[in-house]
């Protein structure tokens, strides 16, 4: 389901991203694009809204891998108030830095396959948010001899790249 | 050399009238205790489960962004959220 009524989203998200960066003194500028082009081939993520921060301030948003970009994100979406599953319409980015994550992502899922496939074994990641996680499930959707699942609790839970009946063996024993 | 006047109150103030449904009811107080400032926050009871968010994840993105811009003002900050 799309984002209601995207052009008011935007016009908020405008509106908060003005009072952020006037009273936090920020150099920061910003861009925010309804419906960017996205290749058609794309089946993770496809934002509605997608703003593109810049400027001599950017740093302060990308230190300890993007933690204050992600906070901006989250309250943006909070004041939002869009539906949990909704949470994957409006992104964030910074000098690329998210679209790079997202990349990574797609390379790490292969390596991990890779390995499953060669050693038998599980492989864990290391805890991710919930949308870093689902862009690994989607990048492994399409190999049938493995199966993911996320594990762990809260900050903790972390995405685990099966063999595709090893579960089950692992139960019968 | 600083054009831009930051102001963390502000910045504060503004966020959470952004995410609660009484933002006339959002008041941010400023004490300094012994060189870090203290951001007092109190929000309208019906609104502290906005401002805490799931897990207390909004209340954790207000700090970081507190934290980030107030790298610029050269003070310590600590965002309080008054229950």
């Amino acid at each position: 389901m799309p984002i209601p009524d995207k052009i008011a989203a935007a016009n908020k998200i405008n509106e908060f991203l003005t009072g952020i960066v006037k009273h936090g003194g920020l150099r920061l500028k910003y861009r925010i694009t309804v419906d960017p082009p996205l290749p058609e081939e794309r089946d993770w993520e496809r934002p509605e809204i997608l703003v593109e921060f810049a400027g001599p301030d950017s740093s302060l948003l990308l230190d300890r891998g993007g933690e204050v970009l992600r906070a901006i994100e989250l309250l943006a979406i909070e004041m939002l108030r869009l539906p949990g599953n909704e949470h994957e319409k409006i992104s964030f980015d910074c000098n690329n830095h998210r679209s790079m994550r997202i990349e990574e992502l797609r390379i790490a899922a292969g390596v991990a396959a890779e390995r499953v496939r060669k050693t038998g074994s599980p492989y864990e990641f290391a805890p991710m948010s919930s949308r870093e996680r689902r862009i690994v499930h989607l990048a492994l959707r399409s190999f049938e001899d493995l199966h993911t699942e996320s594990q762990g609790e809260g900050s903790r839970r972390c995405l685990v790249v099966y063999p595709k009946n090893y579960k089950q063996e692992g139960k019968a024993r | 050399m600083s054009e831009q006047s930051s102001n963390m109150v502000a910045l504060m103030e503004h966020a959470a009238k952004a995410l609660v449904e009484k933002p006339a009811e959002v008041l941010v107080e400023s004490f300094d205790e012994d060189g870090e400032i203290v951001l007092e926050m109190t929000v309208s009871e019906d609104d502290m489960g906005r401002i805490i968010g799931r897990q207390g994840r909004t209340a954790r993105a207000l700090r970081h962004l507190l934290r980030a811009a107030s790298m610029k003002t050269n003070k310590r900050y600590e965002l309080e959220i008054l229950e």
